[in-house]
């Protein structure tokens, strides 16, 4: 089911009525979330309901054998060690089955033909269920905190379900941690307190963001131009590749304040996912800005494992690139996101080489100066490191930077609507959170028929302005 | 706010919006075909209309130039064809027709149009047709389009008003991908995707564009290629059938020659692959991630094999037409002698 969509209106007038009236009755409000999470879930498809129901069983018997394990004092033994190990290889076997099989293979057999080696592959066309990546990592995430000993209470089966499966975070994020999440389940939300004027601006903002802005750049430039590079000029090609920067930001933040949006009118609140990454003067604070759920998982679970920055120099840089090469990895099976990995990994390692050479060193230019040439240098690479992330192949990405430097080609597309798109998506992040704060405090001070009002307005101008389809989240693919 | 209040705030605003929006919930759901949703739909649209509520959303609408028409007039178009056709030889209508051989001085217009799948096809095509030198190649796709929806984009009006007074002499057309979708009937009523009452539709429609294609002098050939395989997860349907009413309604129409890219972009079983070795035997992506539309390579290699279809047409010596051999498809590819109803599996 889809945010956007009548059918999700229906679906959660229902559950946002059901919840608050059987909030007080803690059993039967969980059974009713859960229940409401797997209409969500099934509506896709009813047979992803077994491979979430099998996630939810495992991952809490292997969360409660892994606390029995620990010392009375919580400390972790072999066992609970060996325990760990075995959930996060069980998990990602899940994940690597659904997502990398037919990579692995294809890969395999491609190299064997390319010796001459002729091979009948068993590409088996696995088609992958919606959000997996999101609920494996929350779950691996809660089996790691009671093997570490950081939560020290295991979830019932029932609190667990609800958790893994909570239909706003359940398809694309924030990944949420037990720890987050939990405490809200025993809580008991005020119904006379409700942030509904937040919760508003965020789904109204989230809804703009997808289906307009996002809709209108895909359509407008990205995809035909990344679908042929070859006829296009360089100005087209320079503004496919912001324009999909701009895209895939609003398409996936868009998502996530929605998902918060909803969440919070039903108590709970999420995580923050996105801090108006495009105003980053570095590429540490970009990934602090960007998904931000899912590089705190990365750091926490990787990187520190890993061995973070408590080793030699480098180590540490060896730790921050192989962290964004599999990053780049969950992202998806192809060659295509290993080099998007290894784009930021590589400039993540610079940059803390060059603040160390320059420590202490000024330029002798304005900050401000200085400033937005750390802006721009940022902004460009990430830009550039999106290019291998749309983009099919290797070669194609390569095809289509090579355009940069075309002496000809189409320019279709290309409008001054375009760039004023472009442009103001980018200013936008550099607005002050006060301004929409400010705003949801006038918002909240409205009469509910004027409310009404807005509201009917911003859904109707959202329709006519959107295209005729609403097109699938970006990250529901990974 | 309190909770109480907000679900009224929350159901007053989806009303009032559901109210205003109702054309445009009516548009979606009868192209989804949603049984008892789509006669709530119904209901709701003409309530508004009654009310004259829809007015706040065609003025938007009206304004920003979207939504437009709403009926596919082919009965008129046809008969403006048809006075023009007076004049042309019946006999000379039922041959496949002979057009002179291109060359470098006399370049031959082509024209290559259809849905979004035509997108990376015709760049390509106009890109490699360009390179031959022999043709003037022009791109006309139109996302999300078919034969189905003429209210969100009119194809035969389009032809008859925008392509054919160009005259061009050769057509490649592909359509298919967005239609495996509800359709309004001639009576107002909603036909139920790839149903009987659904297939007779889309035959007329397919059939009377394909009238509408003929030339008055029978100087004009329209490639008409089916949609290729659809790969798992894309939820099309239908291509398979919508293939064997295009090919089955171009037997009795020699102006029209269907092209079977099935065979092009599937495995020896005829089923969907995504990798398939060129004529160097390399194996190389054909689609785009989402299993539906070609990738760069994939609409080379359907463009090869196009214009190796026109070249039995038409003398193509004077251009330079023979592939590089990672860009075509193997040479014992071949499209299928007849295509069966429907396969098997098909997406």
């Amino acid at each position: 089911m889809l945010f956007p969509t009548v059918d999700f209106a229906v679906f959660f007038l229902v559950v946002f009525t059901g919840s608050w009236l059987l909030r007080p009755h803690k059993i039967a409000w969980r059974w009713f979330i859960l229940a409401s999470s797997f209409v969500f879930y099934g509506w896709w498809d009813w047979n992803y309901l077994v491979l979430l129901s099998l996630s939810i069983g495992i991952n809490w018997f292997l969360g409660l054998a892994v606390f029995r394990s620990l010392t009375p004092e919580g400390e972790r033994t072999n066992i609970s060690r060996w325990l760990v190990r075995i959930a996060v290889v069980v998990n990602l076997g899940i994940l690597g089955y659904f997502k990398y099989f037919d990579f692995f293979i294809s890969t395999i057999t491609d190299k064997m033909r390319s010796i001459g080696i002729s091979v009948d592959a068993p590409i088996l066309n696995i088609i992958l269920p919606i959000g997996i990546s999101f609920f494996i990592f929350q779950a691996i995430s809660y089996v790691i905190d009671i093997g570490r000993g950081q939560w020290r209470k295991p979830l019932t089966i029932l609190d667990f379900a609800v958790y893994l499966s909570f239909f706003a975070h359940l398809v694309a994020g924030p990944i949420v941690r037990a720890s987050e999440f939990a405490p809200q389940l025993d809580a008991l939300p005020d119904p006379r307190y409700v942030r509904s004027a937040e919760a508003f601006m965020l789904i109204f903002r989230g809804m703009f963001k997808k289906v307009v802005i996002s809709s209108f750049l895909a359509i407008q430039i990205v995809d035909p131009v990344f679908a042929n590079p070859n006829a296009y000029g360089p100005l087209a090609v320079l503004l496919a590749i912001y324009a999909y920067a701009i895209q895939i930001y609003a398409d996936f933040s868009g998502y996530t304040d929605i998902a918060i949006g909803v969440a919070l009118l039903l108590g709970i609140r999420f995580p923050q996912n996105f801090d108006s990454p495009y105003k980053a003067l570095s590429l540490q604070d970009f990934w602090s800005r960007w998904h931000m759920t899912l590089s705190r998982w990365l750091r926490d679970y990787l990187y520190i494992p890993l061995g973070g920055n408590r080793g030699s120099k480098a180590m540490t840089y060896r730790n921050l690139f192989l962290v964004m090469i599999i990053g780049g990895l969950w992202h998806g099976a192809n060659w295509t996101f290993v080099v998007w990995g290894a784009i930021h990994g590589s400039y993540l390692v610079a940059e803390r080489i060059v603040k160390e050479k320059w420590k202490g060193h000024e330029l002798g230019l304005p900050p401000l100066l200085v400033k937005a040439m750390q802006w721009f240098l940022v902004f460009n690479v990430v830009c550039l490191a999106w290019v291998f992330f749309r983009a099919t192949s290797v070669d194609e990405a390569f095809a289509l930077l090579g355009r940069l430097f075309a002496s000809s080609g189409s320019s279709a597309g290309v409008s001054l609507l375009l760039i004023l798109v472009i442009v103001g998506s980018v200013a936008s992040q550099f607005v002050p959170q006060r301004f929409p704060q400010k705003a949801e405090v006038w918002f909240a001070t409205w009469a509910p028929a004027l409310q009404i009002a807005a509201l009917a307005g911003g859904l109707v101008l959202v329709d006519a302005l959107g295209p005729e389809g609403i097109a699938p989240f970006i990250y529901f693919q990974f | 706010m309190p909770a109480g209040l907000i679900i009224v705030v929350i159901v007053a605003a989806l009303c009032v919006a559901g109210l205003v929006d109702a054309d445009s919930t009516l548009r979606k759901s009868n192209a989804k075909g949603d049984g008892w949703r789509n006669e709530i739909a119904k209901t709701v649209a003409s309530v508004t209309d009654t009310l004259h509520i829809n007015f706040f959303r065609s003025s938007i609408d009206s304004a920003l130039g979207k939504n437009q028409g709403t009926k596919i007039d082919v009965e008129e178009l046809l008969r403006q064809q048809a006075e023009a056709e007076i004049a042309a030889s019946a006999e000379a209508a039922k041959k496949v027709p002979e057009l002179p051989a291109p060359t470098p001085a006399t370049p031959m217009k082509i024209w290559v149009g259809g849905d979004s799948i035509t997108q990376t096809f015709g760049i390509s095509f106009q890109r490699i047709t360009q390179s031959t030198g022999i043709f003037t190649p022009t791109l006309d796709y139109h996302i999300s389009t078919g034969l189905s929806r003429p209210d969100y984009y009119n194809w035969p009006e389009h032809l008859v008003k925008d392509v054919l007074p160009t005259n061009p002499s050769i057509l490649v057309i592909m359509f298919g991908a967005n239609d495996g979708q509800n359709m309004i009937g001639a009576n107002g009523k909603v036909l139920e995707r790839t149903s009987e009452p659904w297939m007779t539709e889309y035959r007329r429609r397919v059939a009377a564009t394909m009238d509408l294609l003929k030339s008055p002098d029978n100087q004009r050939i329209t490639i008409w290629c089916g949609p290729p395989p659809m790969g798992p997860g894309t939820k099309t349907r239908g291509m398979d059938q919508m293939s064997y009413i295009y090919w089955s309604e171009a037997q009795s129409r020699p102006w029209i020659q269907y092209f079977d890219t099935w065979p092009f972009f599937s495995d020896a079983n005829f089923v969907f692959a995504a990798s398939l070795p060129n004529a160097d035997g390399v194996v190389r992506g054909m689609r785009q991630k989402d299993n539906i539309h070609f990738s760069t390579v994939g609409g080379d290699r359907l463009s090869w094999a196009v214009i190796d279809r026109i070249g039995k047409l038409v003398d193509l010596s004077a251009g330079k037409v023979t592939p590089p051999a990672g860009q075509a498809p193997p040479a014992s590819l071949v499209e299928r002698s007849e295509i069966p109803p429907s396969m098997p599996g098909a997406e």
